[in-house]
């Protein structure tokens, strides 16, 4: 079998086309997407923002403060001794503050300058584009906040937030501002109801920047994503790549000639499923270094998060060994292996698509998307970006598990496929 | 050593081989004659047990093949039809790759691959890969891959199609060493009839799937034996002398050839005279008259009223 994994590999690398193709092309691939993609779509890397918030501040917060403490103490709601934890609390975060702080914290100072001004000049701001959004905070915000929170009295307040156009940019200031205000209500309600949670404790809300990252998934970058994908896809080819080999052999009569030895013919099939592995293995590392080396796609990452990204591509490389083995059997199977050739084509086509390479998964409808993950593009794709976001080794054993299954269940179906002797037409 | 009893294959409802019954005896040089088309490479695809008979088995010293090929295989050199190598290896990797799944030693291998590619006249082409050598070296190299496990017996397909004659000679004075000196046993199918009257000791003519004669170059010939092949030469051609000439009872067929007639005629003692007679009347004067030794293609040619190469 050795013998026939060393022909296969050495034929592979006479065909400096076929190499060309298969290592260069991917690379190529990925690095130009990225950067022209990197134009349209840099609003996703936080990195790069510079967005312009005017605050427009019509809250007078010390006095409401004031006011606020003497409705406590008036207050039969409150027992007693909760009263003056609730002022203290209150004092130390004064809600319309807090926000002011979270605004200005180090966190989004990178990618969000905050001015306050006077509402004329900030909607003369936006007017101009200067600004990307403005946020009002009305007249008598804290003093109605406190109120309905504590006291349960009137409605809850809101802040106005407006922008001249709906756009990422705008969207992603109000997400955050949202976000905030949630875990500050959060933490008022948790305080009031005398839960175990301090304000000390959740001082710094990062939760509301992390709400933010799921919906935008910030860690992924574009140019990681097409390394993944076009990697993954490119790697889907060789599964046929290999396979159509095999029509070459019939059609230049070495499988015949391999057929009258005593060699069992199954040691060319799996010669071809071990010769995919090889070649798919070393395509898709080739892949990532490849494209890490040029444009740094991986940079920084951990040693625990290579060895994983090498499991999933071997994992991976099986599957696609294993597909390669079935087509090997049925191209021997079919009178015209060019026929054989495109119905191959053809079905790693639509693996490709319904597995997400050539877009994004989400546009295709949801059943689609599910049969999407069982192929082993698709199931590996989507792995991948997630173990590039969380790095969580949990998340890698069931989907290797089933690409192994697959595996498994490929090369029974094709050796069950592969012809006896005398049958090969 | 090697017989095929009632050998039969249908591909779909056309039987392409009925009934070929042959035999190989150790040592022989036997050869399978055919035009085009005539089921020769069938019969050597069922042989050689890359093809399932219809019916009939094939024997290998009275062992059915059929159902356990393996022995054969050991002892069973082929040569296909078609240049069977891979054309992206050079010379030396497509012969180790074939001796290896021949299950040659390893330890034999290297020096066996050396001795072959001398015998072939390659072996200071043995680096370059196969797709640059020219129609006459991948023939000698699609024979080398077919001689590494040292078979006993060696068939081959017409292993001269398309290639010059100096090429030609040298493959056949090298299948002649192995015969006699190595005391190969070879089938050699071929449709040139001058290749296996060269190298064969026997012969087989197979014709539309049957063989239609067999025996010794001297048996087959004496078919011929009450019928005179005689080549007239003329100073003119002439149709009407042709078709005057058919006429007469004891000729069989009359052949145009660039400078006259060929003539194949059951013996007979006023041929000759009758010939003249004809000429004499359309004015056309007989310039040269000569008997000819017959050739198998005229055998066959007997036996079907065609030639080979039609
Ligand atoms: N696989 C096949 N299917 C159908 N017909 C075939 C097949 N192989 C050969 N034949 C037919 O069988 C006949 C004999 O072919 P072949 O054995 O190659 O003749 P030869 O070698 O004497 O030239 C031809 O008419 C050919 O068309
Ligand atoms: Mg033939």
């Amino acid at each position: 079998m050795l013998t026939f994994l060393m022909k296969d590999l050495l034929l592979f690398w006479r065909d400096r086309k076929e190499v060309l193709t298969v290592i260069l092309l991917p690379l190529v691939l990925v690095v130009v997407l990225s950067i022209s993609m990197a134009g349209l779509f840099d609003e996703n890397q936080s990195d790069n923002y510079d967005l312009a918030l005017s605050l427009v501040m019509e809250d007078h917060q010390s006095k409401a403060i004031e006011e606020f403490k003497a409705s406590v103490h008036q207050s039969d709601r409150i027992p007693d001794n909760g009263k003056q934890e609730v002022i203290a609390g209150v004092e130390e975060h004064p809600p319309v503050e807090s926000l002011m702080d979270f605004l200005t914290s180090p966190e989004l100072e990178n990618w969000l300058t905050v001015e306050t001004m006077s509402k004329g000049e900030a909607k003369e701001r936006i007017e101009n584009g200067e600004s990307n959004a403005m946020l009002l905070i009305p007249e008598g915000y804290t003093a109605q906040l406190l109120k309905n929170i504590y006291l349960d009295q009137g409605t809850a307040p809101s802040l106005q937030f407006s922008a001249k156009e709906t756009a990422v940019e705008v969207d992603m200031i109000h997400d955050v501002i949202d976000g905030f205000l949630e875990q500050l209500n959060l933490q008022y309600v948790v305080s009031m109801s005398g839960g175990e949670v301090s304000m000390n404790q959740v001082e710094h809300p990062e939760g509301g920047t992390e709400v933010v990252d799921n919906d935008h998934s910030f860690s992924l970058t574009m140019d990681q994503y097409f390394a993944l994908s076009i990697g993954a896809l490119f790697v889907l080819f060789m599964a046929s790549t290999v396979a159509s080999r095999t029509g070459i052999e019939k059609r230049e009569h070495t499988f015949n000639r391999i057929a009258l030895t005593n060699t069992p013919g199954l040691h060319f099939l799996f010669g071809k499923t071990c010769a995919t592995f090889v070649l798919s293995l070393l395509q898709i590392l080739l892949i990532f270094i490849g494209s890490h080396l040029i444009l740094g796609v991986f940079s920084e990452r951990s040693f625990t998060f290579w060895m994983g990204m090498i499991f999933m591509a071997s994992v991976y490389a099986l599957a696609i060994a294993g597909l390669s083995s079935i087509m090997t059997s049925v191209s021997l199977r079919l009178k015209n292996p060019d026929a054989a050739d495109g119905i191959f084509m053809t079905i790693l086509m639509v693996f490709g698509t319904i597995g997400g390479n050539f877009i994004p998964i989400y546009v295709l409808p949801n059943w689609l998307q599910q049969i999407g993950e069982w192929t082993p593009n698709g199931l590996t794709l989507a792995i991948l970006i997630e173990w590039l976001q969380f790095e969580d080794v949990s998340t890698l054993w069931l989907p290797a598990i089933r690409l192994l299954g697959l595996t498994l269940i490929a090369i029974g179906v094709s050796t069950m496929l592969y012809p006896r002797r005398g049958e090969i037409s | 050593m090697i017989e095929t009893i009632k050998l039969r294959k249908d591909f779909k409802e056309k039987t392409v081989v009925e009934d070929v019954d042959l035999y190989l005896d150790k040592g022989e040089s036997v050869g399978l004659l055919g035009p085009n088309g005539a089921g020769k490479s069938t019969t050597i695809s069922m042989i050689s047990s890359l093809l399932k008979p219809t019916s009939g088995d094939v024997k290998l010293n009275g062992e059915s093949v059929v159902k356990h090929p393996s022995e054969l295989r050991k002892v069973l050199g082929v040569v296909p039809q078609e240049i069977a190598l891979y054309q992206e290896l050079t010379a030396y990797e497509n012969l180790k790759f074939f001796g290896r799944i021949y299950r040659v030693p390893k330890d034999k291998l290297e020096t066996r691959i050396q001795t072959t590619l001398k015998l072939v006249g390659l072996k200071d082409r043995q680096k370059d890969r196969i797709k640059t050598f020219s129609g006459g070296m991948k023939r000698r190299i699609n024979i080398a891959s077919a001689l590494l496990h040292h078979p006993k017996v060696l068939i081959l397909d017409e292993p001269t199609v398309g290639i010059d004659p100096q090429s030609r000679n040298y493959i056949l004075e090298m299948i002649r060493q192995l015969n006699e000196q190595s005391g190969t046993t070879i089938l050699y199918t071929s449709h040139y009839m001058e290749e296996v009257e060269q190298l064969c000791d026997r012969v087989y003519i197979m014709d539309h799937g049957k063989v239609i004669a067999s025996g010794s170059q001297s048996e087959l010939l004496s078919i011929l034996s009450n019928e005179d092949t005689m080549r007239v030469q003329l100073n003119q051609m002439s149709h009407s002398l042709v078709k005057a000439i058919q006429e007469i009872d004891v000729i069989r067929q009359v052949e145009e050839t660039g400078d006259g007639i060929k003539i194949i005629a059951k013996k007979s003692t006023n041929l000759i005279s009758n010939l003249v007679k004809l000429a004499d009347q359309q004015n056309i004067k007989i310039l040269n008259f000569q008997m000819e030794n017959p050739s198998l293609e005229d055998v066959f040619l007997h036996l079907t009223g065609r030639t080979l190469r039609d």
